[in-house]
């Protein structure tokens, strides 16, 4: 257990030391993704004053907004890393760890999300103040159904992840998965059934119901928390087999380390 | 410490391509301390085998024990005691500087970067990379990432370092510090190095012993030393003047281990390869027979190059 600690201390100072190097990057990014709301927001203006009618709220667009960040750079650490990894040649030297690569990559993301924890944060506060909006940010209540959301962020990026080992020319469509997310994210799970299936899409309506509508945990009700949860692991569950088949796949045509 | 057992690795045909048998029933083993080189041609099969010891291409058939454990059943122990620098050295980020490179790779090998803090300081020194130790790796010259590249896999203390033609591309004076390295480090530490290259020259001059692969098979086995000696001695080219009769032809000919390397009207060249000393006598004796005069009997002077090239291109087979 030491040593897988030590594993995420090490990824963690990794983060930490190249988003310091190169922090000119590390903010070029929050800023481009600062536009990107501010898009979001003015397109919003501009439809709501075209249109006439007031069709979901200002606080829907920020939570929505927010949640979408947070799935997009969880998904991409998961999808990233495996890729940039693996044309690093740095992917071989992860597969001869003395943990398995499950460990490995699990502590990755798991340090990933700390970074990712404050980049949406900052962005979360610079949306409020932009749009002068209020939000309930009641942690208790959030933490743990963010993490259940994310799990299905992970799912996808690990199994594009292995697509991509494989199938190098996938990468040109991975673009696609942005917009994917903001389509989970703006599933209506909680009126229709179905679409709790979905991965992230559960979750995310809950998500909404506490930053928007004041609800905290227990009115949400452990079932529906459990609802994410099952979901969520099942998504990763199938992420992670179909990273184990390309893994496979890659292993027996070897191209884990070519790009 | 290693043993490979009949490794044979088929990819799969790309695109229409025909399946390619990279690497055709290997079998060698290594002990604990020994330098071996992998020799061999582009394409040999040389990465394909380093790739296999290392548990990233999973072989058709065929076991590998690292230290007694079998890497398809225990891959995780296995592969706690190798590392290995593979083609191209990168392993490494290149936005990190040695020393954090090192850090976070003596993690990933579950080693606490904070208890080789000394260590880590002595390498760098020895590597000569102390001056650059916070210099992020991509500003490096290519010596010094070769360098940093093996210092990342001697850092994990594993038992058993694999290094894929780990001068490649490499000036003369960074090649040669790198070899010395390796050696001092083999006869200190008494870890066991597999190095591939196909510059014979890097074997001669590094290691103890070496196999030489070709087209995915062992053409030799033995040590650097026998090697050379084994054809120095075999090769003797005699030399007499004028020509050959059709009769000293025709009998040198029957023979299989003379070769007529030069007829021209006032001298003639005949290489012998050697199994049995009487064979030469026998040479002697038809090239006598007709009272030409034997101008020089001379050892062939066989540098490993040559060994190669014969082992290699003329398909002999040493094992
Ligand atoms: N990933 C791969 N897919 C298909 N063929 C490959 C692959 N890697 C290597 N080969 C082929 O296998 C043979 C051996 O390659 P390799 O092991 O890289 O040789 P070496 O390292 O000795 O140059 C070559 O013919 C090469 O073209
Ligand atoms: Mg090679």
């Amino acid at each position: 257990m030491f040593r897988k600690i030590l594993l995420m201390q090490a990824f963690i100072k990794k983060e930490f030391i190249v988003s310091k190097r190169y922090l000119v990057n590390s903010l070029g990014g929050v800023i481009t993704l600062y536009v990107i709301f501010l898009l979001m927001f003015g397109g919003y203006q501009g439809l709501r004053s075209l249109a006439g009618v007031g069709g979901g709220t200002m606080e829907g667009l920020v939570a929505g907004y927010v949640l979408w960040l947070f799935m997009l750079t969880t998904y991409q650490d998961a999808w990233y890393t495996l890729r940039t990894e693996a044309q690093q040649g740095t992917l071989e030297q992860l597969y001869m760890s003395v943990h398995s690569f499950g460990w490995v990559m699990g502590a990755k993301v798991v340090a990933g999300f700390f970074f990712n924890l404050l980049l949406v944060a900052v962005l979360l506060g610079a949306a409020l103040l932009t749009t002068g909006v209020t939000l309930n940010i009641d942690l208790l209540s959030l933490g743990p159904v963010l993490i259940g959301t994310l799990l299905g962020s992970w799912a996808i990026g690990f199994a594009i992840g292995g697509i991509t080992l494989v199938l190098k020319r996938i990468d040109s469509y991975t673009q696609m998965v942005q917009f994917l997310l903001i389509a989970l994210v703006a599933a209506p799970a909680g009126r229709v059934l179905w679409m709790r299936l979905l991965p992230c899409s559960f979750g995310s309506a809950l998500i909404s119901r506490i930053m928007v509508d004041g609800m905290n945990l227990t009115q949400i009700g452990m079932g529906d928390l459990l609802l994410v949860y099952g979901i969520g692991l099942v998504h990763l569950g199938l992420g992670c087999g179909i990273y184990k088949l390309c893994e496979r796949k890659a292993m027996l045509q070897g191209t884990l380390g070519h790009y | 410490m290693i043993q490979v057992e009949s490794l044979q690795k088929t990819y799969p045909g790309r695109k229409g391509q025909p399946a390619c048998r990279a690497v055709d029933s290997i079998t060698f083993s290594v002990p604990k301390g020994q330098l071996l080189g992998l020799l061999g041609p582009n394409g040999a099969g040389k990465t394909t085998t380093v790739k296999m010891l290392c548990g990233l291409i999973l072989p058709d058939t065929g076991r590998i024990f690292v230290n007694g454990k079998e890497l398809t059943r225990s891959r995780i122990a296995a592969l706690a005691d190798i590392s290995a620098v593979l083609e191209g050295n990168r392993n490494m980020y290149w936005r990190l500087t040695p020393r954090e490179n090192l850090e976070f790779f003596a993690a990933l090998k579950g080693i606490n970067p904070a208890k080789i803090r000394g260590e880590i300081n002595h390498y760098l020194e020895r590597f000569r990379l102390a001056e650059k130790s916070d210099v992020e790796a991509r500003k490096l010259s290519r010596g010094m990432q070769q360098k940093l590249a093996i210092l990342v896999a001697l850092i994990s203390q594993s038992k058993v370092i694999l290094l894929d033609e780990p001068t490649l591309g490499l000036d003369v004076q960074a090649s040669h510090e790198i070899r010395q390295l390796l050696k001092e480090i083999v006869a200190e530490q008494g870890r066991t190095v597999i190095l591939t290259t196909h510059d014979m020259n890097v074997v001669q001059d590094t290691c103890e012993r070496v196999i030489i692969v070709n087209q995915g098979r062992v053409v030799a086995d033995d040590s650097v030393h026998n090697l050379l000696d084994l054809f120095k001695v075999r090769v003797y080219k005699v030399t007499i003047a004028g020509e050959l009769t059709g009769e000293q032809r025709a009998s040198l000919l029957s023979m299989e281990e003379v070769l007529i390397q030069e007829e021209l009207p006032h001298q003639t060249v005949v290489s012998v390869r050697l199994e049995k000393s009487e064979v030469l006598y026998e040479v002697i004796g038809i090239l006598g027979s007709n009272n030409s005069v034997i101008e020089s009997i001379d050892q062939e002077q066989n540098n490993f190059e040559r060994v190669f090239l014969e082992i290699v291109e003329g398909g002999a087979q040493v094992v």
